[in-house]
């Protein structure tokens, strides 16, 4: 098993997808790191992340304003061009203005049998966690409806134990990057968690598993180049990374949607499975939309100091509000802990590798 | 297009309103009593646009609107600098202009008037209902200030479709909870009387708006687009006030002595229009330019997302009521429906969508409302590029032209020639 075996595996995803149909199976695409997804796969349906592209914009901006992230415009650029007409279901969890409107937009235009609108707080205190249960057992009944099959505790325990798992194995992975020659690069690692968002998981721990005896001992890859983190919000230009990796520097660890923020934190499963989730969901994911500045400068300075950071790139999709906001103060935050900072704006659409490598040489000359 | 709009050689000026002078008068003494509130013992509490403005007064204390100033500094043209100067602490062009001319209020300690600015806030007060932007920026601010900060959990209820009791539950919960750090902070005891007493007068200002909002509908049409968010403030600003009722009495009154003398704003009303969303603050004027065509605002959501009916009987209820239920919050078919009754009754002709640059929230959806009015009624609508707020990158004569062109599809498809 080689990491260019989950490039292979994401690249054929919409392909992957008609195959589980084909064969019986539901699919349900989601948006955003805060979708239960242990639900919907305890419901007996393969839930699979709905992403976008590069690719330019052809049929979305007759919906969608073009000061919207690069994101949300593709995403349903590719569904209006029936790329996700295998899904059976989506899922909008409510955390940014983005997946509250593009809820309207997609029922509207994307024709889909499901559609859910998942409230979910922006605290996540004890009242908070109590309300999100309730919304949760909604959603449940919801599913059961739509399946016509009781979910019951027990599924949703093995739903949480299997994605746990996944969590454990990605963690595993990480792991390795602690060591002084890692022996996957960023843009290699980012291969493998990406495919993770869009196959069941068992089948993804079934790759991980076959995937890390070899590369635990396996000598480095990345041996003397200089230790960065990327820290912001979703992208999909891998060849963002590999400029990192041109330029003499590699990604060791990350605080991104699709990276730690999604594979980290696990469930409890010593508790009642929905309050589990509730506070596994509301508690853990530190996106900006959520959580306040301060929580995420504490998470960054640890992960930087357990994977021996010389620097951040604090990467911004251009039009993502809540991480713009925080932008500026963790930035400054950053610097007085004594780190290199590198603040970029993103866009997938539009990429310019040039002017991005550029601006990466001259952060890594100064921190190397 | 064969005819070209005639249209006069000086620029149209509406028929100034008599309540103006009162509203000038109310602007006034707020800003005395904002400048005075600390010395008088009066919490300075900074709060959003949908954040529950009558605990604020309930406490004796004295909101102020970020976003409200940041329309002034736009309208007194000082908003571009302020802009820039939020900008060059390292925030994004792209946020909502209100935040980031409020950023450059608050790093320069530089106001409309070339003066100060506002006081600092003793309480910074938010909610998640509206936009996401709301608490972000008041985090942002909480971190300069370093005053305490409350912010509502209205984050959940995705759009009305979904918003189910447990959701008011939650937020009368949550009213509850602000109350008691407002009590804490504040060192006041909130008294039941005081309570609601506010809530009378805010729903008293509320109705007496909705009854002007209805008289809008008489041909022609009594009052401007202009007028309507002018006079916004004191529904924005003092609701939960005796002076908000009172001025909105004499508004009301006025208004009717129009419609009962059939006196419109335009003369010659030809084309009933609808105005989506924000206000161009630098550029009011543009407003106006329509006129000169005979063409008036009759109706639009955004005012009247500031009223709503509130009942003394259950404070904490109906304002979970009202907090979670404005129009802003409704999915894209929500709206439409909410504009289609609209259309029908104010006898509209067509649709002006501001696709406010720096707005994500409300301004992603508005193609597909346009969408939706096109294809049920067959509703006509422009749609042009702006931002409410900072002057930079507006083309004024790029929306004229388009204005122009706009005009002359109505006219063609309203009184078509033989």
């Amino acid at each position: 098993m080689k990491h260019s075996e989950f490039a292979e595996t994401y690249r054929n995803r919409h392909k992957l997808a008609e195959g589980w149909k084909k064969s019986g199976k539901k699919v349900f695409g989601y948006f955003c790191n805060y979708t239960p997804e242990e639900i919907i796969y305890a419901a007996g349906i393969i839930p699979v992340r709905i992403r976008g592209g590069s690719e330019n914009i052809e049929l979305a901006d007759t919906h969608l304003p073009s000061i919207c992230c690069s994101y949300m415009r593709s995403a349903l650029d590719q569904a209006l061009k029936g790329k996700y007409n295998y899904l059976d279901g989506a899922v909008f969890p409510k955390s940014c203005d983005m997946t509250r409107a593009l809820y309207s937009i997609w029922k509207r235009n994307i024709k889909i049998s499901y559609y859910w609108n998942l409230p979910i707080p922006g605290k996540s205190n004890d009242a908070a966690v109590d309300f999100y249960i309730g919304e949760l057992r909604l959603f449940e009944e919801s599913l059961e409806k739509y399946t016509g099959k009781k979910m019951g505790d027990d599924s949703l325990k093995q739903a949480i134990k299997l994605y746990n798992e996944n969590r454990a194995l990605v963690r595993e992975l990480y792991n390795l990057s602690l060591r002084d020659d890692p022996p996957l690069s960023g843009s290699e690692m980012f291969e493998v968690l990406r495919a993770g968002l869009v196959i069941p998981k068992e089948e993804h721990n079934a790759m991980l598993r076959k995937l890390l005896p070899a590369l635990s001992s396996a000598k480095g890859s990345q041996d003397g180049k200089v230790r960065l983190m990327i820290a912001g919000n979703t992208f999909e230009t891998v060849e963002l990374l590999q400029a990192i990796e041109e330029s003499g520097a590699n990604v060791v660890v990350d605080d991104v949607d699709i990276g730690s923020r999604y594979y980290f934190s696990s469930v409890n499963e010593n508790e009642e499975p929905l309050r589990a989730l509730s506070e596994r969901y509301l508690r853990k994911v530190l996106c900006p939309c959520k959580h306040n500045a301060q929580h995420r400068v504490y998470h960054i300075l640890k992960l930087a100091k357990d994977y021996q950071v010389q620097g951040v790139i604090l990467l911004t999709q251009k039009y993502c509000d809540t991480h713009l906001y925080d932008r500026p103060w963790l930035e400054s935050k950053l610097k007085e802990e004594g780190l290199p900072v590198l603040v970029v704006d993103h866009s997938d659409i539009g990429w310019v590798g040039g002017k991005f490598k550029t601006m990466v040489q001259a952060f890594v000359e100064m921190v190397g | 297009m064969e005819t070209k709009q005639e249209k006069p050689a000086t620029p149209f000026k509406p028929p100034r309103l008599a309540a103006s002078a009162a509203l000038g008068t109310l602007n006034e003494i707020y800003y005395r009593d904002l400048a005075n509130a600390k010395q008088q013992g009066r919490p300075v509490v900074w709060i959003t646009s949908m954040t529950p403005i009558e605990l604020v007064y309930a406490f004796d204390g004295i909101p102020f609107f970020p976003e409200n100033y940041a329309a002034l500094c736009s309208s007194r043209k000082v908003a571009e600098d302020l802009c820039k100067a939020g900008e060059a602490r390292g925030y994004s062009q792209d946020l909502c202009a209100y935040a980031l001319c409020t950023f450059g209020v608050m790093f320069e300690k530089r106001g409309a008037f070339g003066d100060e600015g506002p006081p600092a806030p003793d309480i910074l007060l938010a909610t998640q209902g509206a936009c996401m932007t709301h608490p972000k920026w008041w985090e942002a601010m909480q971190r300069h200030y370093k005053c305490p900060m409350i912010i509502i959990d209205a984050a959940y209820t995705v759009d009305s479709d979904t918003l189910s009791p447990h959701h008011r539950e939650y937020y009368a919960s949550e009213l509850k909870e602000t109350v008691r750090l407002m009590e804490k902070y504040t060192n006041k005891k909130l008294g039941a009387d005081k309570l609601r007493e506010v809530v009378t007068f805010s729903d008293q200002a509320s109705a007496l708006w909705d009854e002007i909002d209805e008289m809008r509908a008489a041909v022609p049409t009594p009052i401007s687009q202009i007028d309507v968010f002018t006079c916004l403030f004191a529904l924005v600003t003092l609701k939960g006030t005796k002076e908000a009722v009172e001025f909105y009495k004499q508004l009301r009154d006025e208004v009717k002595m129009r419609v009962d003398n059939k006196v419109g704003f335009v003369p010659n009303e030809k084309f009933r229009l609808v105005w989506d969303m924000f206000p161009i603050y630098h550029n009011m004027r543009l407003l106006n330019y329509f006129a000169e065509f005979g063409a008036a605002f009759v109706t639009d959501l955004y005012g009247n997302a500031f009223s709503g009916r509130l009942n003394v009987a259950d404070p904490y209820g109906s304002l979970a009521d009202r907090y979670l239920s404005f129009f802003m919050r409704a999915a894209s078919w929500g709206k439409a429906e909410l504009y289609k009754k609209r259309i029908k009754k104010y006898h509209v002709d067509g649709i002006v969508f501001h696709s406010n640059r720096c707005c994500r929230c409300f301004t992603a959806e508005q193609p597909d409302i346009g969408n939706i009015l096109r294809d049920e009624l067959g509703l006509s609508s422009l749609m042009f590029e702006g931002n409410m707020v900072d002057p930079r990158g507006y083309d004024d004569t790029q929306v004229k032209a388009k204005i122009e062109s706009f005009i002359e599809m109505l006219e063609a498809r309203k009184y078509p020639k033989k």
